[in-house]
């Protein structure tokens, strides 16, 4: 300590563990907290087409077209332990070749200091939803649910579901016309 | 140029030392709990950050320049010895203190 270089060391590695002190203070007062809150899904439109399907090892697959509306607050998850919410929907249904599937339709980034409340209507999905193979046909019971990845600043990456899903049922034809 | 930093005195004595160094654990550790409890209460981990660093900033100012409250106690350096051939010099006794 006879030098500044030797404070500035001692004084610049004290500081380094209080810091990490101090996150892993962070990280343990959030670390128990039950981050599910309730959620709001409706169906406004729903449509069933038998397309070319050049990812699977068939000739032709189904692919389903869904139009939903989402309500939520997500106010209550945002600590001051949480960057981002990574939100997806997920459809989640059975058919006679697999006893479970779940596909991902949409999804979306809410960073801290965005809007919270979640208020979106008529959001066509994101991404195909394609079936393995020909089971969303008059398939009765297909579950929606938003769930959420919690990206904190310090500690582990919770997968969390939200309360609140929906049932929708496929229609039992096939949409000829070219419309979406 | 580097000659001309070098030559500026920055040593401190070993009370000096001690104090600095218990001056700065104690601002950034005071730091440290006020900032972690404000930045709890307003819900932003970046407040507890910035709090910390301005007690960095602080301390670095407090300690790193060698004030003369640091140069209180000088250390008693024993008077020199005549050197005369065949005589053995005496090792001059430092007061070494234990510090942290």
């Amino acid at each position: 300590m006879n030098t500044v270089l030797s404070r500035a060391n001692s004084l610049f590695a004290f500081s380094l563990s209080v810091m990490a002190a101090l996150t892993f203070g962070c990280f343990i007062t959030t670390a128990f907290k039950d981050r599910s809150i309730p959620v709001d899904i409706h169906v406004s439109k729903v449509m069933i087409k038998n397309v070319d399907d050049f990812t699977g090892p068939r000739e032709r697959s189904d692919l389903g077209f869904v139009t939903f509306d989402i309500s939520a607050n997500l106010q209550p998850i945002f600590d001051w332990n949480v960057k981002e919410l990574f939100l997806y929907l997920t459809a989640e249904y059975s058919t006679k070749s697999n006893a479970l599937n779940q596909v991902v339709l949409w999804d979306k980034i809410v960073l801290r200091g965005d809007n919270t409340k979640l208020n979106l209507k008529d959001v066509k999905s994101k991404y195909y939803f394609f079936d393995d193979g020909n089971g969303l046909r008059a398939n009765k019971n297909i579950t929606l649910t938003l769930s959420w990845n919690v990206v904190p600043n310090a500690g582990i990456l919770p997968l969390v579901m939200g309360s609140g899903h929906k049932s929708m049922a496929f229609p039992e034809t096939y949409e000829t016309s070219k419309s979406y | 140029m580097l000659s001309a930093f070098k030559s500026i005195p920055t040593h401190m004595d070993y009370k000096g030392q001690k104090l600095a160094e218990q001056i700065f654990q104690g601002i950034i550790l005071v730091s440290a709990v006020i900032g972690f409890i404000y930045g709890l209460f307003i819900q932003q981990f970046g407040w507890t950050v910035y709090i910390m660093l301005a007690g960095f900033t602080v301390s670095c100012f407090l300690t790193l320049p060698p004030w003369p409250m640091y140069r209180k106690n000088a250390l008693k350096w024993q008077p020199a010895v005549p050197e005369a051939s065949g005589e053995n010099r005496d090792k001059p006794q430092e007061k070494k203190k234990k510090h942290k």
